[in-house]
Order: C-alpha cells, then structure tokens, then sequence
C-alpha cells in the first residue's frame, strides 16, 4: 500500500515537470513572437523574419504566421517571399482581410501580367475558397452527425418530419461533402510555386545551354510540374512551359 | 332574308368608308397653306418670268389671291388648276395660280407675300427675292432665230469658290432638243443646280423663247482657263408651204418638215486665283464660301446628372464638303459625350448648300453655374472677300442639386457630396502600403499542417456511420431481446387470431386454443388452458369494459357448448364474431 502511495506521488511529480517544462518551452515562444513583432516594429524586418520563420519551423503553422512573415519579406523589398509566404497564409485565412488587402497589393507590384483562369468546379462551387479545409471539414462532420442521426431515429420512429428533416440534411450533407473534396484535392493538387529571383530566364530544357525562351519576374505565380536535376519543370495558364533552376522558385505547398 | 342581311351588311361598310373618306379629306382641309414661287432669281429686263402661288388644302376657291411688290412688274394671268392627291392614304388638294411677270426696270425686288381671303381667314404665303439685272452688250448683234449663249457669274474667282455657269438656249419656238454637250476642262467641275427654265425674253429687239439651264462650276486648281463653248444638236420644226391652189393655202392645211441644226456658245475665260496667305488663321480648314454658324443649348437649367444638349448648326454655300467635326466644348466637372455628326448636301439656285448639325450631350457632375466657352470655325468668305472666324456666343448651364443621390461602390468619386445638410467628402486614396502584422498573442495559436487529416474529423465522419448501420443490421437480422420479442408478440396477437378467423377453416376446439394463445401473446401471459370466466376476469382487469368482456365470455361459452355437445370438430361458426369482438378489445385497449 505504502509502495503504491510512493508511486503516485513520482507519478505526480513527473506529470507536473512535463507540464512545466512544456509551459517554460510555450513561454519561450511567446518570447519569440513579442521579439519578432518588436523587430517589425521597429524595421529590423530582417530580424522579424527571421524570428516568424522559427516559429513556423517550431510548429506555429497558422496563417498569421505566414502573413507576418509575408509582410517582414515585403518590407525587406522581396515581393516574390512575401506573396509566397501570403499564398500560404491563404490556404489557412482565407477570409482575413488584412491577407488578402496585402496580397493584392503585392501582386499589384509583380511585372509579369498572368491571370490564372478560374475552373468550372471553383466558379459552381465559389464559396470553398472562402473556407478553409478544416473548417469544411468540420462543418461536413457536423452534418454528417445531424444526417446519420436523423436516418437512425427513422430506424425506430418514422414520422414526417424526420422524413423531410432528412433530406435537407441529405442535401447539405453532399453539398458540404463535395465541398470538402473539392477542397481536399484543390490542396492535393496545388502545384503553384513563386518566382523568388528578380529576374530568371526560362529555358527549353533543363540545361544552362537551351534557348532561352521567355523571361518571368519576382513574384509571379506559375505551376510547377516536375523537377529534374537541378532543374524545374514549369508551366503558365497560358500554355508557356519551360525549365528554370530549383532555386530560383519555391513551392507553395511546403514539402511538396 | 338572308339577301336582305348582307346587302345590310355591305350598305354598313361602305357606309363607314365613304364616311372615313369624307373625314379625311376634310381633315386635309384643316391645314390650308400658301407658297410663292418664281422660275428664277435672276433676270434682265427683257425677260419675262414664271410666277406660281399655289394654296394647299382647298379643293376650289373663285378669288384670285392678291401678290404684293408686283408693281415695278407687268403681270399676266396664265391660268389656274386644281388638284387632288392621294399621299400615304392621306387626300390633299391644291390649286395653283400660274402669273407671267415682265420687269420694267433694273433692281433688286421682294415678291410677295400673296394673300388670300377664305372663310374670313386671312392666308399669307412666303416671299421672294428677285434681281433684275442689265442685259448683256452682246444684244447688238443680231444672232438670228436660234442661238445658244453662256456666262459666267464671275470670271475671277478663288480655288474651290463656286461660280454659276447659265447656259440659255434662244430659239423661236418649234425647236426640240436633240443632244446638249458642255465645255469638259480639267480641273473645273460643272454640276447643274436647279431645273431647266422657260421663259420669253426679247434680244436685239425679237421676242424669243429661252430654255435656261444653270450650272454651279467650282475649280480645283489655280490657274486661267478657257472654257470652250457649249454645243446643242437641235430638231427645228420648219412651215413646208403647200402648192398653193385653193383651200390648201388655208394655214390650218399647212403641212411642216424638221431640219437639224446645231448651235455652240461662245467661248468664256475663268481666272482662279489661290487663297490669299494674309490675315488666314490657324484654325482655317480650306472652307470657302459663305457660311454662318447656329447654336442651342437646351436646356438651360438642369438638375446634377441629368443632361443638356449643345447643338451647333453650320451652313452654307460653298465646298461644304470642307466643313470640319468641330470638337466639343472642355469644361471641368461637365461630362461630354458627343454625337455623330450629320452632314445634308442640296443644291439651290446659289449653288451648293451643306449644312452639318453636331450635338454633344453635357452631363454635369456637379450643381453650380457654368460658361460653355464658344466653339469657332474659320472660312474664306468670298462675298467679303478676306477670311472670317465665326464663333458661337457662350453659353450658361445652371446646374441644380441632384434629386436623389443613389450611393453605389461603383459610381463613387473623389468629390464632395451634399446630404442631409452634411457635407461628406468621398475617400480619396492618397498613400498606398501593406497592412501591419498579427501580434496578438492568440495569433501563436499552434495551427494545423498544410494538409490537414485531423483524426477527430475522421471519427466524425466515420463514427456516425458504423453506429447506423450497426442498428440498422442488428434491427434486420436479429439480435432482439425478450422484451422486443414481448412487444413484437403484443403487436402481432390480435393479427394471427383474425387471420385465422378469416381463413374459415378452423373448429371449435381449435378456436378456444386460438382465443387462448391470443390472450397469452397480448397480455404476456402463459395460461395452459382458458375458461369463459377466467378470460372475462383477465379483460376486465386489462381495462377492457365489461360489456366487452362478457361478449368475449358468451363466445368461448359457445364454443365450450359445442365441444361438449361432440362438435368440437366442426367448422367454428363464430368466426365473423370473433373476428369483430377482437377488434372491439383491441380499440379499447389503445
């Protein structure tokens, strides 16, 4: 009995050392993130960036986040980070309306006019860019419930009203449900990468040597299709493809 | 009475059609209106000139209408004639009064107005201008019966100035036109202006009858030319006397033959003369001629956002081919919008008329008084002789408060704007730079990946699913417990013995067995065997009234009774009865 009392009390003591040591860790970040705003503040952007930059590494990956580090890289004169670091923050935001004031601003400054033409899905379904994917995907769960819930108690109690109950509950169900895939494979299949150089040759090969074939600017969005050796291959809305070397773009989904 | 009914019935229509007539000539009389007219503009002394005054919208009138500055002229009534005429289903009559005049002396004359009298009202037409002008020094010569003459307005004009050419055929009647060819001469353009005229004129003392043609003739290049004469092939009709014996020498039996002649005008010369470099202003776009200039604006006074039309008239004789699109007035906080301009081109006996209309629509933007500056144009006037700028005289706007200021994102401009008697300025963007960051602390939240799978959702979306179909299955295939089976039994009790009852085929013995098991199932009871008494206590104290349950008593008394009297195995009777007293149970057991 008396072992027992002795091993719930290292038990205790042991929990409340994780919990401080993840409260101290938290702390420390919060540390960061005051700097990091401090430095902005006070125009040491660079320092600020740097600061966002380890706490999206560290786990802090929310749009604002990535729209703070968006707006240090845009004050640092680097359009082409900045409306990554803003595109990223727009798959997680996508309704902050500081994001998107800044991010047209941005692409106002970028030389290369190129419209990215709207697909029949996103202009039928125009409301899932306003959400993101959690958000639909919850709201999906939720009336996934309501409608499994309703069919279950037709199960046992088969009135009227749980019959109509029902199929507007079906109906919003596909609705929320195509929704979500739609926005589960927009993510899946977002290839979109952001011209980081101030000014990049695209070439017809993934040689230094191929003919150049038209030239693209900081900031400007294209679609990137493969990488090769080095070498990246790319494509615009309309039609234009060509390679460009591996570091002159970044991806917009990380990892990708 | 059928023949009866439809000559009724075409009587009616042509009834209302002659009747439709008569109104609509009628109403063509309302309009009744007086013109006067001369052959000419133009003439010597020696000619003789027709006049016609013609009333529309009367059928007959007896008095003459009475011409006013005829009295340096000789007249002479030619004849009247009246006339009706169908135009778009619409009648209209008139009566022309045909007037030979003859000048007496040299001038410049206003002809008319004419006025008549008719039904005590006063009619009065337009008047005209006529020159009377010295006859040319060439009547000296005698020319004989047919000869043809030319000239020239002027002889020294300006490049493009216009120039009338008249060309007059003078003959002694019995002549008939065969083929007219005029002087061709590079850089000259004839165009004929007006219809042929005929009048009489006398020459070199002989009276002649004169076919007068006029031709407005403009020059494009500088230069002096001589223009060749004009030549007219000619059928003259020529008396062929008979032998002379008798009635033949009556004239009435004299016989006539053509001959064919051809006659030429004498040749003219014309000097063209460039445009003088001096006193020619900047705005000058090579219009030469006469020409004025007319402007409305209407309206004066408008409200914000509504529109006024500037329309600005020019006209003239001259290359009005050369009359410029003007450009529209500029004027701040006034929109414009211009039309597209229309240009009319006629010819009259002063040659080549144009006439361009251009309107601009004028939107103010905001209330207050506004100076639409005039708008110019520059001309060679070749009456004057030197070049003339001749403008329109300013115009005013007033500009009133809008009556309704509708707010829209899209019209919204950087101006001040007046309501509710607070003056509220548009948001003008001065500054353009990004936004700040996000620092508050919530901000730090830890947010999820890119792609996110969150584990919760996914219990979310499956969870619901596995628990229906589980139920779902469970309820169809089985797993029911003794309760479900208790409650499936009450439900189907009273179902078994009525189907049983319906199918006819059962004894009486059989029936109590059945009225038993009916009562087991639908009170949960386990009883081995049923007697009358027994199955009245039972509904009773289930709450079925005692009525009820002493019909439900007598049955199985009657069927006991047939047991026991050995017809135990035949058809039970009762069924019908049996059938109606369980659903009596069943109603009062809801």
């Amino acid at each position: 009995m008396r072992t027992f009392g002795y091993v719930t009390i290292i038990a205790f003591i042991s929990l409340f050392m994780l919990i401080a040591a993840g409260l101290a860790q938290t702390s420390g970040y919060e540390e960061t993130f005051y700097k990091a705003n401090t430095a902005y503040r006070q125009d040491r952007f660079q320092e600020a960036a740097d600061s966002y930059a380890q706490l999206i590494t560290a786990g802090y990956k929310n749009g604002n986040m990535y729209y703070n580090l968006g707006n240090a890289y845009f004050r640092l004169d680097k359009p082409g980070y900045a409306i990554l670091n803003y595109e990223r923050a727009r798959i997680l935001i996508p309704r902050d309306a500081d994001l998107n004031f800044n991010l047209k601003y941005a692409r106002d400054r970028i030389q290369d006019a190129i419209e990215e033409p709207q697909g029949f899905l996103e202009t039928a379904f125009f409301w899932v860019g306003s959400f993101n994917f959690k958000e639909l995907l919850y709201c999906f769960a939720a009336l996934n419930l309501f409608f499994w819930g309703i069919l279950f108690v037709r199960l046992f109690k088969k009135t009227e009203w749980t019959y109509y109950a029902s199929m507007i509950l079906f109906i919003l169900w596909m609705i929320t449900g195509a929704s979500s895939g739609l926005k589960w494979d927009i993510l899946s299949t977002d290839d979109r990468a952001v011209i980081l150089e101030k000014e990049t040759n695209i070439l017809s090969g993934p040689d230094a040597k191929d003919t150049v074939l038209f030239k693209l600017h900081e900031g400007t969005v294209v679609h990137h299709e493969r990488s090769e050796e080095g070498w990246s291959l790319i494509s615009l809305p309309d039609k234009k493809r060509g390679w460009i070397k591996d570091g002159a773009l970044e991806n917009v989904i990380e990892n990708k | 009475m059928k023949k009866v009914r439809k000559a009724l019935i075409v009587f009616f229509v042509l009834y209302l059609l002659t009747g439709l007539t008569i109104s609509s000539c009628f109403a063509g009389y309302n309009n009744i209106s007086m013109t006067l007219s001369l052959d000419r503009k133009e003439a010597t002394a020696m000619d003789s000139m027709g006049m016609v005054v013609k009333i529309s919208g009367v059928r007959s009138n007896d008095s003459w209408p009475v011409v006013k500055g005829l009295e340096s002229f000789d007249v002479v009534q030619i004849g009247s004639s009246s006339r009706i005429e169908v135009i778009n289903t619409t009648f209209s009559s008139a009566i022309e009064y045909n007037y030979m005049i003859q000048p007496k002396e040299e001038g410049t004359y206003k002809i008319g107005p004419a006025q008549l009298t008719i039904d005590g009202k006063t009619i009065t037409s337009n008047t005209e201008n006529l020159t009377i002008i010295k006859p040319s020094r060439s009547s000296d010569v005698d020319r004989g019966e047919i000869f043809l003459s030319t000239s020239l307005s002027s002889n020294k004009i300006y490049i493009e100035e216009q120039a009338v050419y008249t060309l007059k055929l003078y003959n002694q009647g019995g002549v008939k036109l065969v083929s007219l060819s005029l002087p061709e001469t590079e850089h000259l353009i004839l165009k004929q202006i007006e219809k042929p005229s005929e009048y009489q004129s006398v020459y070199n003392g002989k009276t002649y009858q004169v076919l007068e043609v006029r031709y407005v003739l403009i020059p494009s290049k500088e230069g002096t030319y001589g223009i060749k004469p004009a030549r007219m092939s000619l059928n003259v009709m020529q008396p062929r006397h008979g032998s002379g014996f008798g009635m033949f020498d009556d004239p009435f039996f004299l016989s006539s033959g053509s001959i064919s002649k051809n006659v030429a005008s004498e040749p003219l010369e014309l000097k063209v003369l460039p445009l003088p470099a001096k006193g020619r202003p900047s705005e000058f776009t090579g219009m030469i001629g006469t020409f004025n200039m007319k402007a409305s604006l209407e309206p004066a006074k408008i409200k914000k956002g509504e529109s006024a039309t500037l329309a600005v008239v020019v006209e003239g004789h001259g290359n009005v081919k050369r009359i410029p699109d003007l450009k529209g007035p500029v004027q701040q906080d006034i929109k414009i919008y211009a039309d597209q301009p229309v240009f009319e081109e006629s010819v009259d006996s002063g040659g080549i008329k144009g006439l361009k209309t251009m309107k601009w629509a004028l939107v103010p933007e905001k209330e207050g008084q506004y100076e639409i500056s005039p708008l110019k144009v520059s001309f060679f006037d070749t009456q004057k002789q030197q070049y003339r700028t001749i403008e329109t005289s300013p115009f005013y706007i007033s500009v009133l408060p809008g009556a309704k200021e509708v707010l829209s994102p899209s019209s919204v401009a950087p101006e001040a704007k007046q309501t509710n008697n607070v003056v509220k300025k548009e948001i003008k963007e001065i500054g353009y730079d990004i936004l700040p960051v996000h620092d508050s602390i919530k901000d730090l939240s830890n947010g999820s990946s890119l792609q996110n799978r969150n584990l919760m959702a996914l219990l979310l979306l499956i969870t619901p699913f596995l628990i229906y179909l589980l139920t779902f299955l469970g309820l169809k295939y089985g797993i029911k417990s003794d309760k479900a089976m208790a409650a499936v039994r009450i439900k189907k009790a009273a179902g078994i013995i009525i189907q049983q009852c319906r199918k006819g085929k059962i004894c009486s013995g059989d029936m109590i067995s059945e009225l038993r098991n009916y009562l087991n199932n639908r009170f949960g009871l386990d009883l081995g065997s049923l007697t009358a008494y027994e199955a009245d206590n039972i509904l009773k104290s289930k709450g079925v009234s005692s009525e009820t349950a002493y019909k439900f008593k007598d049955i199985i008394l009657e069927l006991e009774g047939a047991v026991y009297t050995g017809k135990g195995n035949e058809i039970c009777s009762l069924a019908e009865k049996i059938i109606e007293i369980i659903k009596k149970v069943e109603k009062e057991l809801r």
